[in-house]
């Protein structure tokens, strides 16, 4: 049996695709991001949102995502994404929940998911929240 | 129609390009490369393969019906077939690339373009996996539009298409951090890797800058050019300005086209069309912000800096004044 060209350039492909995906995690390339302080925090949130100013920033423990309050009143949720960060600003359709150790942030956008974070001060997150 | 494709020639040079720059990031940049987004982005490429494979059927038909009204006869003579004129070659080469200028400014420019497009922005690295993050949609945008021109010339859709693959095949290595920059005569002329990363980042005064596919001097010309700002205390910041935050393939390649259908579903009828052909981050209420408005905001903030710093000229104290 004779198996056309484009089949077999899609195997390869594939396979070459596979093998550069596994050797760029056996290099130990884009190790997962940690956020480790305030300082850095406000910089992604910067970066994530031009011209966003945190005034207020709690990391989750673990580093893995924060929430970040603007000087105008803005709030930001971010998530680590591989060895980079994402953020979303929370509107009115954003949902949170608390629960004993965390809180359950849902800003709405379903791809972007539920984030869980173990913060410090929980209470005052989930009441800025509920008032957007 | 000849079956001669210089993309699927260059793929083994891809895949060794990219190997190579996986050793260089070992050593050098651990954070350029990240295993999912490398796997997601070069699945983009086979899966662009495939969609081209499928799609690109009706752009070639429509190009060979037009052929049949082409103003001039690039042969050297009748009877000679169409890849003998020897100097149409370079020209067809680089009016193709002044037609990708515009098609890839239409890209960024309108909506309907960037939905497709933005599958090669949205990873938020800068490596040669970025190179072959290709849409698997751009056959349901108009962009095979833009070569009609040359086809009405009277260039050969195959000259064209083998063209725009050595034009593909170019812009692959400029996907690179590895590269700072080239000799001052190379930057002034061609697209380059310190050229191209400006215009995958979302800093404000990056974006929609330097369309280029191969001769930056179409920016330059079209007023779209701005260099890189090496050691500024800016760092460069790649993907869109609403990074997608999944590695999620489909979401990857689809998002933007559920977004504008949304859009154009909820928008009053008076507005719909406008979500389609205005550019990305428009909106009839004005609850998004695109391109032009985030850099104008950017601006009047530096503007706004520069004024609250002191002006050393506005104190003669603070003038370096030579010892006596």
């Amino acid at each position: 049996m004779e198996i056309p060209p484009l089949i077999l350039q899609i195997l390869g492909s594939l396979v070459a695709i596979l093998a550069l995906a596994g050797l760029a995690r056996a290099l130990g390339l884009g190790t997962g991001a940690t956020l480790t302080g305030d300082d850095e925090m406000r910089e992604v949130a910067a970066d994530l949102v031009d011209g966003f100013v945190a005034e207020r920033v709690s990391i989750a423990r673990g580093g893995a995502a924060a929430l970040a309050k603007g000087a105008d009143g803005r709030i930001m949720l971010i998530k680590r994404h591989g060895n980079k960060y994402a953020g979303r600003l929370l509107s009115g359709d954003a949902r949170v929940r608390e629960e004993v150790d965390a809180l359950i942030v849902d800003c709405g956008d379903r791809t972007f998911g539920s984030q869980r974070l173990s913060l410090n001060d929980p209470g005052y997150w989930a009441d800025a929240i509920n008032r957007l | 129609m000849p079956d001669f494709s210089p993309t699927q020639y260059a793929v083994p040079f891809f895949v060794l390009a990219v190997l190579a720059e996986l050793i260089w990031a070992r050593f050098r940049a651990p954070d350029a490369y990240e295993p999912k987004d490398t796997l997601v982005s070069l699945s983009f490429g086979l899966g662009s393969t495939i969609a081209g494979a499928l799609f690109g059927g009706f752009a070639l038909a429509v190009f060979i019906a037009a052929y049949e009204y082409r103003l001039f006869d690039l042969t050297p003579a009748p009877e000679t077939p169409w890849w003998a004129a020897w100097w149409a070659w370079p020209l067809c080469f680089v009016l193709d690339d002044l037609k990708y200028y515009w098609v890839h400014r239409a890209g960024h420019r309108i909506r309907w373009f960037w939905a497709s497009h933005v599958n090669h922005h949205s990873s938020q690295h800068y490596n040669l996996s970025t190179a072959l993050r290709q849409s698997w949609t751009g056959a349901f945008t108009l962009g095979f539009v833009f070569a009609l021109p040359l086809v009405l010339i009277g260039f050969h859709p195959a000259m064209i298409a083998i063209c725009g693959g050595f034009n593909l095949i170019y812009q692959f290595w400029i996907h690179t951090e590895s590269i700072g920059r080239m000799p001052r005569w190379f930057e002034a002329v061609m697209n380059t890797p310190s050229h191209h990363r400006v215009h995958h980042a979302t800093n404000p005064r990056y974006l929609d800058r330097n369309y280029a596919g191969v001769f930056i001097v179409w920016d330059k010309i079209f007023g779209t050019f701005e260099p890189e700002h090496i050691g500024a205390d800016e760092r460069i910041r790649y993907g869109i300005v609403r990074q997608l935050g999944s590695f999620n393939l489909l979401y990857a390649v689809f998002h933007e086209w559920i977004a504008m259908i949304r859009d154009i579903a909820r928008a009053p009828w008076r507005y719909k069309l406008s979500y389609l052909l205005k550019e990305p981050g428009w909106t009839h209420d004005g609850s998004r912000e695109t391109s032009d408005m985030i850099r104008a905001r950017w601006q009047q903030r530096v503007v706004d800096a520069d004024r609250m710093t002191p002006s050393p000229r506005a104190n003669p104290i603070a003038e370096p004044r030579e010892a006596a």
